[in-house]
């Protein structure tokens, strides 16, 4: 603080947000008992691509025609994601009803029960979100949500509020936490030590305590430190961050801004994959809101502090989710790791101290602040207390995403998800393509908490678990993380660069059922060289494929034989015409293959295998023709061992 | 070339408020082929000069980013899930049939005439929707994206042989 300037009065936050709040206690009471029925669509990023706009337009077309007593608004959708689209009716009462999927050619009978003949839409039902309901379960029974705490954290306002309105929030005790912090006078020093207590660690993958990162910063030299949010979420198969910044932008907003303060920076980034547009326009639209109501900008809540925040959005490269790779890529520059240290609290953006944290990590900070770290601890265990967002897909009819407590079993989560679909559980996919593939018999011992996963090889990581069944052989997948990792090298190190070069040939070379003797020794080698590279992403590419050598050896060792029980590695099967009839059939696969692989007149057709790319086409229209006949080992490959 | 020079102050204006060493990049990159569909050389030229960069550590920046172009994308582009999920129900027959169909060799090429493109696509977290292809035009309000959830290989047929024939959007989805 330069001589002669007095110290910003706090206090008046308080003050400020009781203004807020009132405003926001009027609106949130007119929008949760309603005068007229309310048909709130989900709109979210896997709403939008189920169909979200188009159910919308249609329910919009019936309540217009019928000129019926109905608003309609927008909420986001409450975990279920193959219920999608998804709509709530709230009723002036007060309670709300989730139903789904409702598509557009349900319109009709959505309005017909909001407007009073209850039952039109019985079987499109799921449970009471709010109020209780004669005959309706609430939501909170349902199996899909069993391992939730009673009362959600993260994901508390999904479902309850307009996630881009920031009134809502506010009703929700949003920003409280910030205005007492200011208000109260709490230290910096008290915010981060209340982090710590709680046990809060970063969500991003490393779990580093998120209080002791900022320690660093707060103690950093010079006026100008950033606060960074890494909203990068390029593990396919992890939609966790997306989740909270489609959900409930502001409490990412509240996070970084508490952050700030704790740590003295004056301006955030909000580092945002280009994969989710939805999510770039909530967060612009909440942060613009936000400066509007005088919480972020030049004067937060009235006291005279500083902090601006600003959405980046990435553009598809994965690397950029390494902390000094975002770096890089903020500062107009490729987005390439670079080594530490320095780290990023002695040089970060423009060369500034700076701090990267997960989304998830942010999240949590204004509620712990709220209640307490000891409230915090109230779930999980004591190695990891809190809960986690955990999304989950892969062979499973229930896809979606739920908050659970840390130390969770795992076993649990496949069962509330319907169990594996398909055939039996093979693997576990967690930690994304720096992570694992657990073997079907870690399942019964796996916890949702970091150590759990540990002697297995494996990571938890940013909360994307795929549950695989045994239809997909495990080197499919291998191949899949393997070319992965090799893509998105960011070509620093030759290590990392050329050496996931040579491991995807490797492995695709198995998979055309060209496997050799010196495949294994040879991955060993480059799993070993890879540990030389910079960052972690070279150090950790070489792990899906060592967890396939180690964790499926069975199936490893088979197919460098030339041997794949799933017949879905191409080279060790043939498609064939196992049946010259029905010849509809027959010549439906004729025409539909992409390649005019199956050949010959009616009654004598047949496949020429050097033109089948085994795409599956034929499969599907001919199933009663076309068949997969394993192929004989390849003569002269020696067995290994 | 008066037209070059008109759009050339199309990018000016479009770029106008980005500032030099101000993290403005990555938003500038955007906002043109938002607009534009493509960075050309001439816009690329454009933002160098306005983010006070030279042209080539511009472009070297830029060539970084794989959602970055460079050149104009077809009429209709495919982009492929390439996540876990969709790997789980056949997605590389998916990708393989579209490509053998469109004539192509590999992903990030375009059929001659181009008017179908594929290209790489991330799993968004849809993956209820597996295996999933995402179908993008440019529209006039920037890119549009319609996602085709539920995909086989004899839909992608189909789907592929439709773009190629020439069908906009809706046909290609339900041919
Ligand atoms: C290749 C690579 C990709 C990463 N991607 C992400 C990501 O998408 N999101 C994320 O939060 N952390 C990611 N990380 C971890 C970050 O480097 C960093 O540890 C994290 O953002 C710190 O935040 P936290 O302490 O809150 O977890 C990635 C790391 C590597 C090596
Ligand atoms: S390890 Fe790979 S991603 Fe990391 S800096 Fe080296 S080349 Fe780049
Ligand atoms: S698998 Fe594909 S390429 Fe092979 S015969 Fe069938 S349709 Fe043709
Ligand atoms: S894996 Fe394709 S949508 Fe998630």
């Amino acid at each position: 603080m330069p001589e002669g300037v007095a110290m910003p009065d706090l206090s008046v936050a308080l003050e400020r947000y009781e203004e807020l709040r009132v405003r926001a206690d009027a609106e949130y009471a007119a929008w949760r008992n309603p005068e007229r029925p309310r048909i709130d669509i989900a709109m979210d990023t896997s709403s939008l691509a189920n169909g979200a706009r188009a159910t919308g337009v249609a329910i919009h077309r019936v309540i217009t025609e019928r000129n019926a007593a109905v608003d309609m608004g927008q909420v986001h959708g409450y975990g279920m994601q193959w219920i999608h689209p998804s709509v709530q009716i709230t009723f002036p009462n007060g309670e709300t009803v989730l139903y789904g999927p409702v598509k557009p050619e349900d319109a009709a009978r959505i309005v017909d029960e909001a407007t009073g003949t209850w039952g039109a839409a019985a079987d499109l039902r799921h449970g009471m979100v709010t109020g209780t309901h004669e005959g309706v379960p609430s939501i909170r029974d349902h199996e899909f949500f069993s391992l939730e705490p009673h009362e959600r954290r993260l994901m508390r306002n999904l479902g309850l509020t307009d996630p881009d309105n920031l009134m809502h929030y506010i009703a929700r005790d949003g920003y409280r936490a910030t205005a007492r912090m200011l208000g109260r006078h709490l230290s910096e020093e008290q915010v981060r030590n209340t982090l710590n207590d709680a046990g809060l660690t970063g969500r991003g993958g490393a779990n580093f305590p998120t209080g002791l990162k900022w320690n660093f910063l707060y103690g950093a030299p010079g006026e100008e430190h950033y606060m960074v949010c890494n909203a990068d979420e390029g593990d396919p198969g992890a939609w966790v961050n997306r989740v909270v910044m489609e959900g409930d932008p502001h409490l990412l907003i509240e996070g970084m801004l508490i952050g700030s303060y704790a740590t003295k920076a004056k301006v955030g980034f909000i580092y945002l994959r280009d994969e989710y547009p939805f999510s770039v326009q909530r967060m612009e639209d909440a942060i613009r809101e936000a400066e509007a109501a005088g919480i972020l900008g030049n004067d937060v809540l009235g006291t005279g502090l500083e902090f601006h925040l600003r959405v980046v959005r990435g553009a598809g490269a994965y690397v950029c989710g390494e902390e000094t790779g975002l770096l890089s890529s903020i500062q107009d520059s490729r987005g390439m790791p670079r080594v530490k240290p320095p780290f990023p609290a002695q040089r970060g953006v423009f060369n500034k101290p700076s701090n990267v944290n997960n989304v998830e990590s942010f999240a949590n900070v204004p509620l712990i602040v709220r209640h307490n770290s000891e409230w915090y601890r109230e779930h999980g265990s004591d190695k990891q207390s809190g809960t986690k967002i955990f999304s989950f897909s892969g062979d499973i009819p229930r896809v979606g995403f739920m908050e659970i407590p840390f130390a969770t079993r795992l076993e649990d989560c496949l069962r509330v998800c319907g169990g594996i679909q398909g055939g039996q559980l093979k693997a576990i996919q967690s930690g994304g393509p720096l992570g694992s593939l657990l073997p079907a018999e870690a399942l019964p011992k796996l916890i949702l908490q970091p150590d759990s996963f540990t002697p297995w090889d494996a990571i938890m990581g940013g909360g994307g678990m795929v549950f695989c069944n045994d239809q997909t052989s495990v080197l499919v997948l291998t191949e899949m993380f393997a070319q992965f990792v090799e893509d998105e090298s960011c070509g620093r190190c030759i290590t990392c660069h050329h050496g996931n070069q040579r491991q995807t040939e490797i492995i695709r070379r198995i998979l055309d059922g060209e496997g050799r003797r010196e495949d294994e020794p040879n991955l060993v080698m480059l799993d070993r060289t890879l540990q030389f590279s910079n960052c972690v992403h070279g150090q950790f590419s070489p792990k899906i494929t060592r967890n396939m050598r180690v964790h499926f050896k069975g199936d490893f060792e088979a197919a460098l034989l030339g041997v794949d029980p799933t017949l879905t590695m191409k080279g060790m099967y043939e498609v064939v015409v196992a049946n010259q009839r029905p010849e509809e059939q027959a010549k439906a696969a004729a025409d539909i293959c992409p390649t005019a692989a199956i050949q010959g007149e009616p009654g004598r057709r047949r496949v020429v295998d050097e033109a089948c790319i085994r795409c599956g086409a034929c499969f599907e229209v001919a199933p009663d023709v076309m068949a997969k006949r394993p192929k004989a080992p390849k003569p002269g490959l020696v067995p290994i061992g | 070339m008066p037209l070059e020079t008109e759009s050339k102050a199309r990018v000016r204006a479009l770029v106008a408020d980005f500032r030099p060493n101000n993290g403005d990049m990555m938003a500038a990159l955007h906002r043109v082929q938002h607009e534009f569909g493509y960075l050309s050389q001439e816009s690329l030229e454009v933002i160098a000069e306005q983010l006070d960069m030279f042209p080539a550590i511009l472009y070297g920046a830029a060539s970084f980013y794989d959602e970055f172009r460079f050149e104009a994308p077809a009429q209709t582009t495919v982009r492929w899930c390439s996540g876990p999920a969709c790997r789980l129900r056949n997605s590389n027959g998916i990708r393989d049939a579209m490509l053998a169909t469109l004539g192509m060799e590999d992903l990030h090429e375009q059929t001659e005439d181009h008017r179908v493109g594929m290209v790489l696509g991330q799993c968004n977290g849809c993956c209820e929707l597996a295996p999933m292809v995402w179908l993008e035009q440019h529209g006039d309000h920037g890119p549009e994206q319609t996602p085709v959830g539920h995909m086989t290989a004899a839909r992608a047929v189909r789907m592929a042989r439709a773009l190629r024939d020439g069908a906009d959007i809706e046909e290609a989805i339900d041919a």
